[in-house]
């Protein structure tokens, strides 16, 4: 049996060194912010990238021998520290680039472009950055901020109709918290609401003047447009209000933490949901199996199965995936043929983790699918299915901001 | 043995009025001096990119605080509010076909006007009340830039820098771009130097040191608290456009909140009030050592020395950090800048022991 073994292994190894195509490491870099501003998603979002990076490298994903390494970083949100870590994480090799940070992102984006590096900004980032003639090296790759809002107004016209409601955007007064300002007014014409805008100050630890005008207002349904410890305090500020659970709408960033800290009056609450919550998925299956059971995991065990943890999954998920298919052409894999890679994806879903995705060289958002969920107390139900809201519209106001940012350089 | 100060006697006025009076100092200048002129043939573009460059310009602005703070004792506590009006009128004033070199001076001359418009608080109040007075300059200005579109560059609130050049150099190469930024940076570090023996910079320590008395001895404190800020104002403002050109060439509104202006007073207070090189040593502490920090843990980490989580593992580097700003300030209260003259008076007589200072 021994020898058997290790003859077994003797001739793989042989079989290895005499490959034609030598192994090749990929490296990612996940430059984020851990200390400062999105601490909320960031420990989650990271554990479920780097378990599924292991899940990859344990059962071969990329192909005999390749293995893919995360470079983790931690760049506290400040933009000179992200062009540091990118700086040196470009030289140990990255050619992929997620910092899930706004204003690190901005700082570098025109850097990465020019270097030809791929960088993703998964559920956050400029909505513009989709049409990919424009930024050839920028993958939103999930529904942006911009399809976030389409399809939960879509949701309110699917379950209680438009025509003459009232609705209430409850937004930090941020750029972020003013994105679906655009998509609200478009829609507002074609569909016959009316909306208002009620902005609260960052970092929204209190939101009660905000609230008490919207009371006034009387909407008929509500969003809300906020990150962090911001989301649980609206909640609860607006069931405080008047207003029921089952009228609120939130945006991607609205989790089981924030459901903890509500408490039992969340029950009805509906969000924008890019992937599935929950470990009942089998990619999820796997991870705990052959990383987490294994003793492999990158954080608490606790967390798998989490909106953010299966959010950091499928991106890199769809990363690897985008590796896999540069690799296949035999080259060795840089920022060109990884981009080429993605460009390739077409109906990818994760084994049903997230809407099939499919990029084109024009479309870097792969579609802009999602669907929208209900907190019933104890977990995330889906209600709708997962399609595209108003695709036109939103690739119209893609283009239409693609184009002013390429005539302001 | 270094210095070889024994056998140096300033016999003129003019040798004992030189900015750098020991031969040594000089020659030390001058070889640093040299040495930074010629980085970008030595340091490799991810040191030179990442590290000097912001260093420099951060030093840039730190020295513009620490006239304000160290020198007039005027605190401010939305130093980043005015390099965000700097860096945003310098963008837009080029975008409108101002020559750079211009729009430098003119963003320098909008974010003075606009720092002395508050700064008229500091006429009436002092402290703890000064620094809630310029916290609201923070808040309004980053109100107003994000608020108003045509400022912050439309819904993305991204600025990005036009191509520009400078006396006929492009700033376009990472080596352009720190030449500029050095040349800014010595600029202010040479004008620093000598304010402090002006009749202003006398004035200005007259102000910090008690205003009323002098107001006695004849100094205006009206006068000298608005130049004060106007003069401060204006080096952050023009810092700010060369941190805008020269290192982010994209301009969002968080480049410039509330934190940044805390990382400002930290620069300042930890390389010591008033000093120039302070200032440096300061600016250089509190930008570089926490990525160095993270750089070091992290490879600690990858070689199995700190087996820790990725959570805890981020925040080691900021305790390690707040542990020795708390350090250095208990060793030395007054500063790196404190530090290094210790070390300078301990060398200046060695083998001996007493310094003349």
């Amino acid at each position: 049996m021994t020898f058997l073994r290790k003859l077994a292994l003797t001739t793989a190894l042989v079989a290895g060194l005499s490959a034609p195509v030598a192994a090749e490491d990929v490296k990612f870099g996940l430059l984020q912010d851990f200390t400062a501003v999105y601490t909320f998603v960031t420990g989650q979002y990271n554990q479920g990238q780097q378990d599924y990076l292991a899940l990859a490298n344990a059962e071969g994903t990329l192909g005999e021998g390749n293995t893919v390494t995360a470079i983790v970083r931690d760049t506290g949100n400040q933009p000179q520290r992200g062009i540091e870590a990118y700086n040196r994480a470009k030289e140990e090799g990255a050619i992929l680039f997620d910092f899930l940070s706004t204003p690190v992102s901005a700082a570098i984006l025109d850097q990465a472009q020019a270097d030809k590096n791929v960088v993703i900004t998964p559920a956050h980032g400029r909505g513009d950055a989709s049409d990919g003639t424009v930024f050839p090296y920028v993958f939103p790759m999930m529904a942006t901020y911009w399809a976030q809002a389409a399809a939960l107004i879509e949701h309110m016209k699917n379950t209680g109709g438009l025509e003459g409601k009232k609705i209430a955007i409850v937004h930090i007064d941020s750029p972020f918290g003013r994105e679906p300002g655009p998509i609200l007014q478009a829609l507002s014409e074609q569909e016959g609401f009316e909306f208002q805008a009620f902005p609260y100050a960052s970092p929204g630890n209190e939101q009660s003047a905000a609230w008490s005008e919207v009371r006034r207002y009387r909407p008929d349904y509500v969003l809300i447009w906020g990150a962090g410890g911001g989301q649980a305090v609206s909640v609860r500020t607006a069931i405080q209000n008047g207003i029921a659970p089952e009228q609120i709408h939130s945006v991607i960033w609205l989790a089981e933490t924030d459901a903890a800290n509500v408490g039992p009056q969340m029950k009805g609450v509906k969000r924008f949901e890019a992937t599935a919550a929950g470990t009942d998925h089998p990619i999820i299956q796997r991870i705990q199996e052959k990383v987490i059971d294994a003793g492999k995991g990158s954080g608490e065990a606790a967390n798998v199965g989490n909106s953010y943890y299966n959010l950091g999954v499928a991106t890199m998920a769809v990363a690897v995936e985008a590796a896999r298919l540069g690799l296949e052409t035999g080259q060795p894999l840089t920022g060109e043929t990884l981009k080429a890679g993605f460009e390739k994806i077409a109906g990818y879903d994760a084994e049903g983790l997230m809407p099939p995705v499919t990029y084109t060289a024009e479309d870097h958002q792969g579609g802009g699918a999602g669907r929208v969920s209900e907190w019933d107390g104890e977990k995330w139900v889906p209600v709708s299915e997962w399609h595209a809201a108003y695709p036109d519209l939103i690739r119209q106001v893609i283009e239409k901001s693609a184009a002013d940012y390429k005539a302001g350089h | 043995m270094f210095y070889r100060l024994s056998g140096t006697y300033h016999t003129s006025y003019q040798a004992d009025r030189k900015l750098w009076k020991i031969p040594t100092d000089r020659r030390l200048v001058i070889a640093l001096l040299v040495l930074a002129l010629l980085a970008p043939l030595y340091v490799s573009p991810l040191y030179l990119g990442s590290y000097v460059l912001p260093w420099v310009i951060w030093s840039a602005a730190a020295l513009s605080l620490t006239l304000l703070m160290g020198l007039a004792g005027q605190l401010h506590f939305g130093f980043a509010a005015v390099m965000a009006i700097g860096a945003y009128a310098s963008i837009h004033l080029v975008r409108a076909g101002v020559p750079f070199e211009l729009a430098l001076l003119l963003s320098g001359l909008i974010a003075a006007v606009i720092g002395a418009v508050f700064g008229g608080a500091a006429l009436r109040v002092k402290g703890l009340y000064l620094v809630m007075a310029t916290l609201a300059m923070q808040y309004l200005v980053d109100w107003v830039v994000v608020n108003i579109p045509a400022i912050s560059g439309g819904a993305h609130a991204t600025l990005r820098t036009p191509a520009v050049s400078f006396l006929f150099m492009p700033i376009d190469s990472l080596a352009s771009r720190y030449w500029l930024a050095l040349g800014w940076a010595v600029l202010l570090t040479v004008f620093f130097m000598n304010v402090k023996r002006t009749s202003f910079g006398r004035a200005l320590v007259a102000i910090r040191d008690k205003d009323f008395a002098a107001a006695v001895i004849g100094v205006d404190p009206f006068k000298t608290k608005l130049m004060a800020f106007f003069t401060s104002s204006f080096m952050g403002g023009v810092t700010g456009a060369i941190l805008a050109f020269c290192f982010y060439r994209a301009v969002t509104p968080e480049q410039f909140g509330f934190n940044v202006s805390i990382q400002l007073v930290a620069m300042v207070l930890v390389g010591g009030l008033g000093s120039v090189i302070g200032s440096w040593l300061g600016a250089g502490f509190v930008l570089l050592a926490p990525i160095f920090l993270t750089n070091i843990i992290s490879a600690l980490a990858a070689s199995g020395w700190v087996p820790v989580s990725q959570n805890f593992l981020s925040h080691l580097p900021l305790m390690i950090y707040g542990a020795m700003i708390i350090g250095f300030l208990l060793l030395e209260p007054l500063g790196l800048a404190k530090i290094y003259d210790n070390i300078r008076k301990y060398f200046l007589v060695w083998p001996f022991r007493h310094a003349r200072s």
